[in-house]
């Protein structure tokens, strides 16, 4: 028993509207506070409930509760990632549970190269959380572009190559160039509101 | 317009992480070429998470209260918040490219195949306007980039397994059906297609072929005289 954090009965009698978004602050509690207090009233609400999806599902009991407390450090070690306006607190972390188990059974059947759930259901890739930074760029075509980009600034240019061609995370293009995130991000800004500017231009 | 989508039950069973993984790679490329599809997910995810998480009052799983597993419980949850904060990792998408080249033209890749474009083989031109660069995908089974030009054709053919088709860009036809960027193709062994592309810019598909693992290359030769230009071991 952990001290000093009470563990309250699964069982609770609450309403799944009510409770998405007391959960809802719960998990931003832990995002921002690391909040060991919220953390285990997401624990004791979901514990149980990913421990009786699991004994379904793998049919195993050590299995099952290695399950749960994969799904459940993911939860409090990556709590930043949830979004509330993209979905409820229970579809997050079934979707968390979902691709820890697609990839536990095929590590069980010793398929090591298998596709993996990450490239299936980018649920936790960092990536997803400034997904809306791309929308410019499913709107424009490579081949729109073209010449435009050739008209880019030298350092915008190495930034956009990077991130939209060979499809590098801005983090690993700030690790290479060696330059901050924050300048990475607002060349990646810059860049696409000049190609942006340009094709209204075009038009 | 995509016309030709992955079955309801099968989008379902996707979202479930239910499928094998060669059907779910292919239903996941799709659905980054399909926002209806991509829609159909989302809402199955929203539907099976309340099942597997929130209609589990009655269940009795739940309810038996076994202390053993609340102590169990406990001691998890104390494991748990001594866990440091996660890094942002920064291995998963390394390597990943998000387009192709053939003979001068660019095609962007949907997002879940990019991974494995770092490990395409060469284009080899066939017969017949044909071009074909295998991908190692890491599954059990034979992928391969395929090219049609335009006027191109690929011979009469039947299918041992299953093959999953996806059009990337332009347009095909098989004597069935039209087929346009976007498209899921599911064939198995009771279909008889031969493709042909009069796209002006031709067509890209991916395609996997589901082989069970005890047909081997040698009897699939024999068997099929088309394999041989596409299975390549
Ligand atoms: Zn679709």
């Amino acid at each position: 028993m952990l001290v000093g954090i009470p563990l309250e009965q699964s069982n609770s009698v609450i309403k799944p509207k009510d409770c998405a978004s007391e959960m809802s602050e719960y998990i931003v509690a832990v995002a921002e506070e690391r909040c060991k207090r919220s953390f285990a009233r997401v624990f004791s609400y979901f514990a149980p409930r990913l421990r009786s999806y699991a004994l379904k599902q793998m049919g195993n009991e050590a299995l099952a509760m290695e399950l749960v407390q994969d799904t459940m450090s993911n939860v409090w070690q990556k709590a930043h990632l949830f979004n509330s306006e993209k979905g409820s607190p229970s579809t997050w972390i079934f979707t968390i549970a979902r691709n820890i188990r697609f990839d536990m059974l095929r590590k069980l059947q010793n398929r090591k190269e298998d596709v993996c759930s990450d490239d299936l259901w980018p649920v936790l890739c960092e990536q997803t959380a400034d997904a809306n930074e791309t929308s410019l760029d499913e709107q424009i075509t490579l081949e729109q572009i073209g010449f435009m980009f050739e008209s880019l600034p030298v350092k915008q240019k190495a930034v956009i190559e990077a991130i939209y061609i060979d499809g590098k995370s801005q983090q690993e293009v700030a690790d290479e160039l060696s330059i901050p995130l924050g300048t990475v991000k607002s060349r990646t800004r810059l860049a696409l509101q000049r190609l942006k500017g340009m094709l209204n231009d075009h038009d | 317009m995509t016309k030709f989508h992955p079955a309801p039950e099968q989008l379902s069973e996707f979202a479930q992480g239910a499928l094998a993984s060669v059907e779910s790679l292919m239903i996941s490329a799709h659905c980054d070429m399909c926002a209806r599809c991509q829609q159909v997910v989302a809402q199955q995810t929203v539907l099976q998470a309340e099942h597997a998480l929130m209609d589990t009052q009655d269940d009795p799983a739940t309810k038996t209260h076994d202390f053993q597993d609340d102590s169990k419980l406990d001691s998890m949850l104390e494991s748990i918040t001594q866990l440091p904060r996660a890094t942002p990792s920064k291995t998963s998408r390394s390597g990943s490219r998000k387009i192709i080249e053939l003979d001068g033209r660019v095609f962007t890749i949907p997002r879940t195949l990019r991974k494995y474009v770092p490990f395409m083989g060469n284009w080899s031109s066939l017969v017949g306007k044909l071009w074909q660069a295998p991908v190692d995908v890491g599954v059990s089974g034979v992928a391969n980039f395929i090219y049609i030009g335009q006027g191109g054709s690929i011979p009469e053919h039947t299918h041992r397994g299953t093959e999953y088709t996806l059009v990337i860009n332009g347009e095909f036809s098989d004597g069935l059906n039209h087929y346009r960027k976007g498209d899921f193709i599911k064939m198995n062994e009771s279909d008889i297609h031969a493709p042909y592309s009069d796209d002006i810019s031709g067509c890209l598909i991916f395609s996997i072929l589901d082989q069970p693992l005890h047909f081997t290359a040698g009897i699939a030769r024999l068997l099929n005289p088309f394999s041989h230009l596409f299975f390549r071991y």
